[in-house]
């Protein structure tokens, strides 16, 4: 076999926080059962909403190449449309990432992608088209998290009433079902204890701590929320009551849950510190734009708390994706109304700072950055319908890439994702040929296949 | 393999671990983010499975191992070249089952899943109840070097006691690569630059528990590998085993059934507490809903059934069905009862407008259906008057169900086998159609029929104690000073509480031509609130569609923001109210009576200020909250009977 054609560390299922001496960005994210790109990243996946009147309008995988020694560097080199408008939203890797798994907030289905045959050109390997009747009525897979050998999908709603209560489905990672976890409610808190008064129900977002045997999940909001209309929704008293407002901590090993904490006003992201010593967690709160730690004290009992504001409540920031540091010293967080994205001193966890702030664009939702902190990414859509309409200088649906030195971010290059005819892109996973043991082919010319 | 691998052509100088016995090439950047990161001392590099588990061992028997498919299988050698199937070495014990290769270094790979193996058949070996239940497995990866001797040799330094631990291998790499598959398994063999296998296997770690009808219970890797979490989990099987059919019950029984699942009311103050229901708890009992039709409950006139459409129980079973099935829509996300739902009042209560397909903005608020048998004009602007045909508006409205055509919705139900019998035996050999799914949906409708609330058991039932003091008040305000009656009309032998037209009460009016107000209360959170600039989303928002009312269908500029008188039974049930859901609770809509409704050259002038008193109010209150029929938790108890219809494969 070829030798790489460029420096590249790997490593795989590690478990991060005691063994191994790594962390990633983009990676310091994701699942700690999961193999990890510690070097320079290949490829950006980009799980892109269609939108009616823009290209083929539906939902798609697009590969942008972001290896600055490539020819394409900068370039979609790949699109792969799956059919419909499933409110394209987050997406995430198998343990063995070989599978990067995209979901639809709005028809419940999975696409299973096969990113190990060609990290260049994903191939849609299976749809899962029955996660609703398989899951006995969980609506709106959201996070797709490796566990060992398994995926973990939080729900976001239900089919009953397309509120807010919901359930985490557990499959294997060939995509068969294996069981539903209801998320606690008064009537049956499943063991629980409610710290405060509240039990909602809703679910978003999952992370794990293994060696505290410990998973975490937050609370966002129903499909009746999240597919209408921004305006609309606020104007709707009853509508604004449906949002989450509670974490859950669970024993990861009977995913039971443990404890409800009362974190009010919407919190979504989870994202957890890596060192070995650092048993907290960070989430921020979308209605009351607030960073909230959600840290273990000495007695093994988990508690939550506000550790800073994040700009100004009264003008609905909106705080969405947040990315931690792989030392666990800086936070990013963006603000989707304003296109800003933030940064946070978090070397004191229980005293955030504000400490950087950077315009992105029109609008901003999520940010995937290399894992060391080196390059980051972002991009501009959350939710079809709550996403902008017009911008200034149309800057509103986007892939940007940027590099951070310490002091300040550097544009790279921008896709304008409107005029590429692809979509309103969303989550962003990394690829690399070294994952996989391969060989970046001869450079070839992809004019031609980012428009397939 | 469980390390880092890193592989440059700058061949940058290796750093090794040796106190790991792991070697990694790592460059130098990563070498600094290393350093920065790895704050805690080398005591702590091992894996947890070589040190004391740093949480409680779940307690055995607490918790579920769901079934995640069936173990691999395929031809194996064992320790004396023995040729076997895999598959015997299960069904008869409990298996924990590990893939290694005896060639492995990593400290935190192939040597952990052994030494964990290792405790556990030290362990094992002292449980008198267990010990002979369990056993033991390591498969090797590299077939080509680890053969069955080597294997042999290989166990016999872990093995002790005659511990049931199998040492297995396979004839060649091609022969592993079924097993491989069954396991979900992949590895990659390492090769240096001059394309020669460098000894080093990479794979993720997974060591796998099989119960004794051959299915995966759990697949443990580096970071939760542990003896303890393994005993425990095994005991967990046998205990089940033991109970046969053993299970954490996962419903709660006997509340209310109406009213929504996840209640917020007081949700505007900081004192509220959730007192949500569990989804699983939401099941019912069929009912026979041929009596409602037969004989409508008190207070009900009779039900016109249409000649063409005589109902029978396989029409409104048939019809119920489709009434929960999400299929019913282009993608397969909405059915009627998506925003008919029943346990709110066969509306929704959690949205003053509805939502269609794709999130799209539906203009109005989803009418209940309780009595809609009874109702002469359908839609709050009354376009229509048959059930029958009313049922393939929202069928194939762009921004509700969004079906783009009848032949579409026909082919589809055609296609879904759980109907092919049915539309035949309800409607003598006739599948699905225009006319048939039209009848079936409509015969389910008029079986919500809802009465015998406590007005009608004490107006037409002649019960003195049926209502209190104050709902009796409040009934001489709605039928006198308050005059509601006027237009929810009470009969003497029925009471439909509707007059059957439409009027303008000045709401519609008020959001055509009413102007914006620059500021906006949003609540954020249980008792928090913040004023924000209107316009603050106005970018991501669509513009407000307008609503005309009854002039819409009549083009006549005097039926301007004219909606239907809609009834007022179960009323308590419905909220929120008006043509738009704008008003969230009847106090609001009391008062929105009291002052007039809103004043416009077309406000119908039946609509007066009505001088009401802070206790008529109430007293008005307690009337429409007698309105509620005695047998809606059966209604929405044979509801949740219905399973929903969703996408099977």
């Amino acid at each position: 076999m070829k030798q790489m054609s460029k420096p590249i560390c790997v490593a795989f299922s590690i478990f991060l926080m005691a063994i191994a001496p790594i962390a990633s960005s983009d990676e310091t994210c994701m699942s700690p059962y999961m193999a990890k790109i510690v070097g320079q990243e290949d490829f950006v996946y980009v799980w892109t909403l269609g939108m009616e009147g823009v290209g083929d309008q539906q939902d798609k995988l697009v590969t942008v190449d972001v290896n600055p020694q490539s020819g394409n560097y900068g370039k979609i080199i790949n699109t792969l449309s799956v059919g419909g408008r499933n409110e394209a939203h987050h997406s995430g890797l198998t343990d063995d990432r070989r599978y990067l798994w995209a979901a639809g907030l709005d028809t419940s289905k999975i696409f299973i992608f096969d990113i190990h045959t060609d990290p260049a050109k994903p191939r849609l390997h299976k749809t899962i088209t029955n996660f609703v009747s398989a899951s006995g009525g969980v609506v709106g897979p959201h996070t797709t998290y490796a566990l060992p050998g398994k995926m973990l999908v939080t729900g976001l709603s239900n089919d009953k009433d397309h509120g807010g209560r919901t359930g985490m489905v557990e499959y294997t990672n060939d995509g068969d079902y294996i069981a539903t976890y209801w998320m606690p409610t008064d009537e049956n808190l499943y063991g629980a204890v409610k710290a405060g008064k509240l039990a909602d129900g809703y679910g978003y977002d999952v992370r794990v701590l293994p060696r505290r045997n410990v998973m975490i999940t937050s609370s966002f909001t129903g499909w009746n929320n999240y597919m209408m209309d921004l305006g609309k929704m606020m104007a709707d008293p009853e509508a604004m009551k449906r949002f989450g407002n509670t974490v859950v901590i669970w024993d990861l090993h009977k995913r039971q849950p443990k404890k409800v904490l009362d974190v009010p006003g919407a919190p979504l992201e989870v994202r957890c510190a890596w060192g070995a010593r650092n048993n907290y967690c960070f989430t921020s709160t979308a209605l009351t734009s607030k960073i909230w730690l959600i840290y273990e004290d000495d007695t093994g009992d988990w508690h939550a708390k506000p550790v800073a504001d994040i700009g100004e409540a009264e003008k609905i920031p909106l705080p969405v994706d947040i990315s931690i540091a792989a030392d666990d010293s800086l936070l990013w967080v963006d603000t989707w109304n304003d296109g800003m994205t933030r940064l946070f001193d978090i070397s004191d966890p229980h005293n955030a700072k504000e400490i950087y702030t950077e315009k992105i664009g029109a609008q901003i939702n999520m940010l995937s950055q290399s894992w060391d902190g080196k390059r980051v990414y972002f991009t501009s859509s959350l939710l079809s319908n709550w996403d902008k309409k017009q911008g200034e200088d149309g800057d509103v649906q986007y892939f940007k890439a940027y590099t951070w030195d310490g002091k300040k971010l550097t544009k790279q290059f921008s896709i304008d994702f409107i005029k590429a005819k692809l979509g309103m892109p969303h989550q962003m996973r990394f690829g690399s040929y070294a994952l996989y043991a391969k060989n970046r082919p001869a450079e070839v010319d992809i004019s031609v296949a980012a428009n397939p | 393999m469980d390390i880092i691998r890193c592989i440059t052509q700058n061949k940058l100088a290796p750093l090794v671990f040796l106190a790991l016995g792991v070697f990694c090439f790592i460059p130098a950047e990563t070498v600094l983010a290393q350093e920065r990161h790895n704050h805690d001392t080398a005591t702590q590099i091992l894996a947890p499975g070589y040190r004391v588990l740093e949480y409680a061992a779940p307690e055995p028997g607490a918790y579920k191992l769901p079934p995640s498919g069936k173990a691999g299988n395929g031809l194996i050698l064992d320790e004396n070249g023995r040729e076997r199937l895999l598959d015997e070495f299960f069904g008869d014990k409990y298996v924990v089952l590990s893939f290694i290769y005896t060639n492995c270094n990593d400290v935190n790979g192939c040597p952990l899943a052994t030494f964990v193996l290792g405790q556990l058949q030290q362990r094992l070996a002292e449980d008198a109840k267990l010990k002979d239940h369990v056993r033991m497995i390591s498969i090797s990866f590299d077939p080509d070097f680890d053969s069955p001797a080597i294997m042999a040799k290989y166990g016999k330094q872990f093995n002790r006691n005659n511990f049931d631990w199998r040492f297995l291998t396979t004839k060649s790499t091609r022969q592993l690569q079924p097993i491989l598959r069954g396991f979900n398994q992949p590895i990659q063999k390492e090769y240096n630059e001059n394309g020669e296998y460098a000894g080093v296997i990479s794979h993720i770690l997974r060591v796998f528990l099989i119960d004794k009808t051959r299915q995966v219970r759990n697949i443990y890797s580096v970071s939760f590998l542990h003896p303890d979490t393994v005993i425990s989990d095994i005991k967990t099987l046998a205990m089940e085993d033991e109970a046969e059919g053993y299970a954490v019950s996962d419903v709660a029984n006997g509340l209310r059934k109406h009213g929504t699942g996840d209640d917020k009311d007081g949700y505007e103050t900081e004192s509220y507490r959730t007192n949500t229901k569990s989804l699983l708890s939401r099941q019912g009992e069929t009912t026979d809903l041929m009596k409602t039709v037969k004989q409508p409950p008190l207070g009900l006139p009779g039900i016109t059934i249409p000649e063409n459409n005589p109902i029978t129980r396989k029409k409104i079973q048939l019809g119920k069905q489709l009434f929960f099935d999400r299929r019913l829509s282009y993608n397969n996300t909405l059915s009627c009862a998506m925003c008919h739902i029943p346990e709110q009042g066969f509306t929704s209560q959690e949205l003053a407008t509805a939502v269609g397909v794709e999130g799209r903005t539906v203009r109005r608020n989803a009418p209940t259906l309780y009595n809609v048998g009874f109702a002469r004009n359908l839609f709050h602007d009354a376009r229509e008057n048959s059930l029958e045909q009313q049922v393939w508006i929202p069928l194939l409205a762009h921004n509700e169900m969004a079906n783009p055509a009848v032949g579409f919705v026909i082919e589809k139900l055609k296609s879904i086998t759980e109907y092919t019998d049915k539309f035949e035996q309800a409607f003598h050999g006739k599948g699905p159609g225009m006319e048939t799914t039209g009848m079936a949906l409509a015969s389910y409708q008029r079986t919500l029929n809802s009465a015998n609330a406590p007005f009608d058991r004490w107006y037409y039932g002649q019960d003195s104690k049926a209502m209190d003091e104050q709902a009796i008040t409040g009934f001489e305000l709605f039928t006198g000073k308050a005059r509601c009656v006027s237009c929810h009309a009470i009969n003497k032998d029925y009471a439909l509480f509707t007059d059957h037209k439409l009027h303008n009460t000045g709401i519609g009016y008020l959001n055509s031509m009413g102007s914006q107000d620059d500021k906006q209360q949003v609540i954020v959170a249980p008792g928090a609130r913040l004023t924000i600039d209107s316009d603050v989303v106005a970018e991501a928002s669509e513009p407000e569609p307008n609503d005309l009312g009854y002039y819409e269908i009549t083009g006549n500029p005097d039926d301007r923001w004219k909606y239907k008188t809609p009834t007022l039974r179960n009323i308590s049930l419905t909220a929120p109210y008006m043509h738009n859901g704008s008003l969230g609770t009847l106090k609001q809509v009391i008062e929105f009576y009291n002052q007039g409704g809103v004043k416009n050259e077309l406000l119908d002038p039946l609509i007066q200020p009505l001088k009401l008193e802070k206790e008529e109010t109430g007293a008005l209150i307690a009337f429409l909250n007698a309105l509620t029929g005695s047998n809606v938790d059966e209604l929405i108890a044979d509801a949740f009977a219905q399973p929903v219809g969703n996408v099977k494969q």
